[in-house]
């Protein structure tokens, strides 16, 4: 019974996402309110379970689920994120008949989350990996009147499906040669796998299977795009959440079971880690919707956690993982504020395209203030200004190639650094210093609430670290 | 005993939030002349508990921060940060003071600025951990940043970027510096550690000899384009011209860079693979951005642009009398940093109450306003004749202990900068000539002097510059103390 204990988050979600399936059959479309408030408190719930239980390891179900403090840490940032998200969605579905469509969706995407969190199995990792990709693929298109959201779904789902064709070949090739889905079994036979063709071809198709889910270039073509069209909330999750699974699930792949292929796996993520973090910046300068800014500096920043495969030292691990946890509070912060800047545009005039259009930001210091000082926090953040978790998280990263010699990386990492500067301060500066007709807006309440505790996550990591790198490095400790 | 360090860097970040959620520009300017004033009386309870023969760090604070990562909380104070924190700390309430009548777009946000700027600056001062002096010092450009972008004139936009990119650009260097610093003690001892001094005592130990090099430098570049130096300094024009006048005022203040090179650069340079190099790199360095810097103050057309070059040409004394080497010329060249602040602060306000009541900062368009300022003229006067390095204020004593002493060590980069006296001396009489004697341009309407707020907060710097031009044994004395201990540190070596 004690292991059933350690599964209680994912039970929680899972009942939670049940209720609210349920209950949606029942409600009218105006008490549908209500299934928001079960959601944020399902995560809530699930997230202090989380945390109570940090540190405990076990294994169960035949071996195919491992928990440990990597797989817990992940289950805190997805649920950090989906917290966040189902806060903030609460004025999104208002009045919406879908809305209890919208969180179950949420909600077993999440579970997905976790389950690749703590997969130790690559059946398991695949099916748990489809389950949040299938929920994300309706999620994206959940507009279903705007053309730009079906677009978005489309493509994603097109993309997102030939990936996963591709990363189950390579599962399949690792297989026929160990003879095991095991991660530990894999990484026990892996001498049948080296020097082999069929272990580079494996190699190959793992990476571009995760690539895709990470968005490294060039794998990332989908991406800008459904972080557009999809409804920036929605955003919010692929972006901070879905992102860090398929970062888990590289780390428990590539490090957990092919760690004997370090040599042939670390040059293609060095060179898709230096490909994806400039072009995602240098692409991010020229763009004037902010949601397709946030996707191109999401490519940016999953560059920069990609860092860690390279370094692959304790120390950088622990940047990485730390990374993912500030990448959550700040990406989906940004994300959210778009959104509320979205939905007050929206308001105001229904048929408006580019809602998220650079221009709807001018003046926003003084229309939304909560909403504009917020972002400016995040924006920052993104970019590496202290006291903030970017910061932290960078600083712990960077200083990690420094450590083990590689001066090149750290070199171009720290120019891309300077150079997102660049586009993140053009959205502080049309927040505060361009002029606007526009009249003060009163800020949704949810949409605040989720906001404010973006922005305390992103400060409380930068100016108090301390538990969440001790988090990390445990974490971290897991891996090597 | 009171955590007085705590307190000063506190109090102003803590003003500055009450400041930023005030409803009226009453309530704004208050809070923030409060919140300035008691910092001033904090530090000023400092100053004079302070013991200028000693070299040692006084006031010290120390706690854990992030233990894993070895970073602590540690604050100190000696002869080098003293004076500058006491400059921070007499300047800004009077710069407040200052813009008390202006009429200006959102005062909160305005005063919060100037407040937040205070902290970080302070912050960076009297921070002896690199991790704490790292995030004060990137939290400099935060306000810098808004200040030009919303208050700024008409290139606001460009100048603010280009002051926010490049100098960040220079500061994410200077971390990898401090990068190479911490992995060296830490591969050396085992343990995590960003204590300033251990670290900078750690720097000598490392074998590889290109490293100590790269290292040097990286932290160098950090340091030399804040001062700024010629051919790091293109951000300053455009940015202190376009800054408002109370935002030129906080960049004079933002003295970090020069900073960095007694508190950092110093101690490490005798251990460099090879330190002859790096005091040629800084001696001619300093020394092209004092001519540089003149010969371009003599060609500009805008006198905000003109002062700009001026505190280039100026910021030269501070690297080159660093490269001199000689307790004395090390002196001269903190000296320079606080005599810089106080006469840079009168020439900018001068220059910008000059564009409020005429409307143009051009030259040429100025002329004879003496008759119409002289209240204004008096003071003004005395900026630029102490900023042409008049004996009996404090521009003179800077420059003249800088000059002699570093002639021992450096003597060629003195003969050339010898060169730029007469230009300093001609760029500040014709720009005076010009805009304030001669027949009043009727052009320019009618014009009123300053108002009261301005006299006294202008005349109250005007005065500082004469007293320490007299006597500038108040801060030259811990000055002293504390390069002759720099030295001797580096006379272990031998250099």
């Amino acid at each position: 019974m004690v292991d059933l204990m350690l599964l209680a988050p994912e039970i929680t979600i899972l009942v939670t996402g049940l209720i609210v399936l349920l209950a949606g059959l029942f409600l009218s479309a105006q008490s549908k309110k209500i299934l928001g408030y079960i959601a944020t408190l399902g995560c809530l719930v699930a997230m202090l379970l989380t945390i109570s239980s940090f540190g405990t390891t076990a294994v169960m179900f035949s071996n195919s689920l491992s928990i440990d403090a990597l797989s817990q840490f992940f289950k805190i940032v997805f649920l950090t994120v989906t917290t966040l998200v189902c806060i903030a969605s609460v004025k999104y579905t208002d009045g919406n008949d879908h809305a209890d469509e919208y969180y179950v969706l949420v909600l077993f995407a999440t579970i997905g989350m976790m389950m690749v969190a703590s997969a130790n199995d690559l059946m398991v990792l695949f099916v748990a990996f489809e389950l949040a990709s299938l929920a994300t693929y309706a999620l994206a298109g959940f507009e279903k009147k705007n053309p730009a959201s079906i677009e978005a779904s489309m493509k994603y789902f097109i993309i997102g499906s030939l990936s996963a064709a591709l990363l189950l070949l390579g599962i399949g090739y690792v297989y026929g040669a160990t003879g095991t889905t095991n991660i530990e079994g894999i990484a026990q036979n892996i001498d049948l796998l080296l020097n082999s063709p069929m272990g580079i071809l494996s190699l190959v198709l793992l990476i571009a299977g995760f690539g895709f889910k990470i968005a490294l270039v060039p794998f990332h073509m989908w991406a800008p795009d459904t972080y557009q069209g999809a409804p920036s909330l929605v955003s919010a999750l692929l972006a901070a959440g879905s992102k860090k699974m398929g970062i888990i699930a590289a780390f428990k792949v590539f490090i957990g079971a092919l760690i004997a292929l370090q040599a042939d796996w670390q040059i293609a993520f060095a060179i898709l880690a230096v490909l994806t973090m400039t072009y995602g910046n240098i692409v991010a300068l020229s763009q004037t919707s902010v949601k397709r800014m946030l996707a191109y500096s999401s490519l940016a920043q999953a560059g920069y956690i990609t860092m860690a495969f390279v370094v692959m030292t304790p120390m950088a691990l622990t940047g990485g993982i730390l990374y993912a946890l500030s990448h959550g509070f700040m990406k989906a912060g940004a994300f959210i504020a778009t959104a509320a800047v979205v939905y007050m545009v929206t308001s105001e005039n229904k048929d408006i395209l580019n809602a998220d259009h650079l221009d709807n930001f001018k003046g926003l210091g003084r229309r939304m203030p909560i909403t504009a000082l917020s972002m400016t926090v995040f924006v920052f953040a993104l970019s590496g200004i202290p006291p903030t978790a970017g910061y932290m998280s960078k600083f712990i990263l960077f200083s990690s190639t420094i450590q083990s010699g590689l001066v090149w990386l750290a070199v171009i990492a720290i120019l891309n650094s300077a150079l997102s500067l660049y586009y993140y301060a053009r959205v502080v500066r049309y927040m505060y210093a361009k002029p606007t007709d526009g009249d003060r807006v009163s800020e949704p309440l949810p949409y605040v609430v989720a906001l404010l505790l973006a922005v305390a996550g992103v400060l409380v990591i930068g100016i108090w670290p301390e538990p969440f790198v001790n988090m990390a490095m445990e974490a971290a400790s897991v891996l090597i | 005993m009171l955590p007085i360090l705590s307190l000063i860097v506190l109090i102003p970040i803590l003003f500055s939030a009450v400041t930023f959620f005030t409803k009226t520009k009453e309530q704004a300017r208050i809070s923030a002349l409060v919140g300035t004033l008691i910092t001033l009386v904090l530090t000023m309870y400092m100053y004079f508990s302070f013991d200028s023969t000693s070299a040692a760090m006084q006031f010290e604070e120390a706690a854990n921060w992030i233990p894993s990562l070895g970073i602590t909380y540690h604050l100190g104070v000696d002869g080098v940060s003293m004076p500058l924190i006491l400059l921070n700390a007499i300047v800004i309430p009077l710069l407040i003071i200052y813009t008390w009548n202006d009429v200006r777009a959102a005062p909160n946000r305005f005063y919060a600025l100037i407040l937040a700027m205070q902290g970080a600056v302070i912050g960076v001062f009297i921070s002896l951990d690199f991790f704490l002096f790292y995030v004060f010092w990137e939290l400099t450009l935060v306000p810098l940043f808004f200040m030009v972008n919303i208050w700024g004139g008409a290139k606001k936009k460009h100048a603010a970027i280009k002051f926010f990119i490049y100098t960040h650009v220079a500061s994410l260097v200077m971390l990898l510096g401090i990068f190479g610093l911490y992995y060296n003690a830490w591969s050396l001892n085992g343990v995590p550690n960003m204590d300033m001094a251990y670290l900078i005592g750690q720097f000598q130990f490392l074998e590889s000899e290109i490293a100590r090099d790269a290292i040097f430098l990286a932290l160098l570049f950090g340091f030399i384009v804040k001062t700024p130096v010629v051919p790091f300094h293109s951000w300053l024009p455009d940015a202190y011209s376009e800054a408002p006048t109370a935002g030129s005022v906080l960049f004079i203040l933002l003295k970090i860079g020069g900073y960095g090179l007694f508190r950092v650069m110093l101690p490490m340079l005798p251990f460099t693979a090879t330190p002859s190099l790096m005091i040629t790199i800084m001696g001619a360095l300093g020394a092209i951005s004092i001519i540089y810097g003149a010969f371009l103050a003599l060609a500009q057309k805008d006198l905000k642009r003109m002062i700009a070059y001026s505190s280039i040409s100026h910021m030269g004394y501070v690297t080159l009398g660093a490269a001199g080497l000689v307790s004395l010329s090390i002196s001269g060249a903190m000296f320079q940093q606080f005599s810089h602040g106080l006469i840079m602060s009168i020439m900018f306000m001068s220059c910008g109450v000059i564009q409020t009541k005429t409307g143009t900062s051009i030259i040429n368009n100025l002329g004879g306003l003496a008759q119409k300022m002289p209240k204004l003229t008096v003071i003004m006067v005395l900026g630029f004749m102490a900023s042409l390095g008049l004996p009996g204020l404090t521009g003179f004593i800077a420059e003249f202990l800088v000059l002699t002493f570093s002639f021992i060590n450096v003597p060629i980069y003195v003969m050339i900068a010898l060169l730029a006296i007469v230009i300093t001396a001609a760029y500040h009489l014709w720009a005076l000539q010009r805009a304030m004697f001669g027949p009043f341009n009727e052009k320019l309407g009618d014009i009123v002097d300053i108002s009261s707020f301005q006299t006294f907060s202008m005349g109250i710097i005007a005065l500082l510059v004469l007293y320490f031009g007299l006597n500038p044994s108040p801060v030259l004395d811990m000055m002293i103390t504390n390069s002759e201990h720099i030295v001797s540190l580096m006379a272990v070596m031998g250099v």
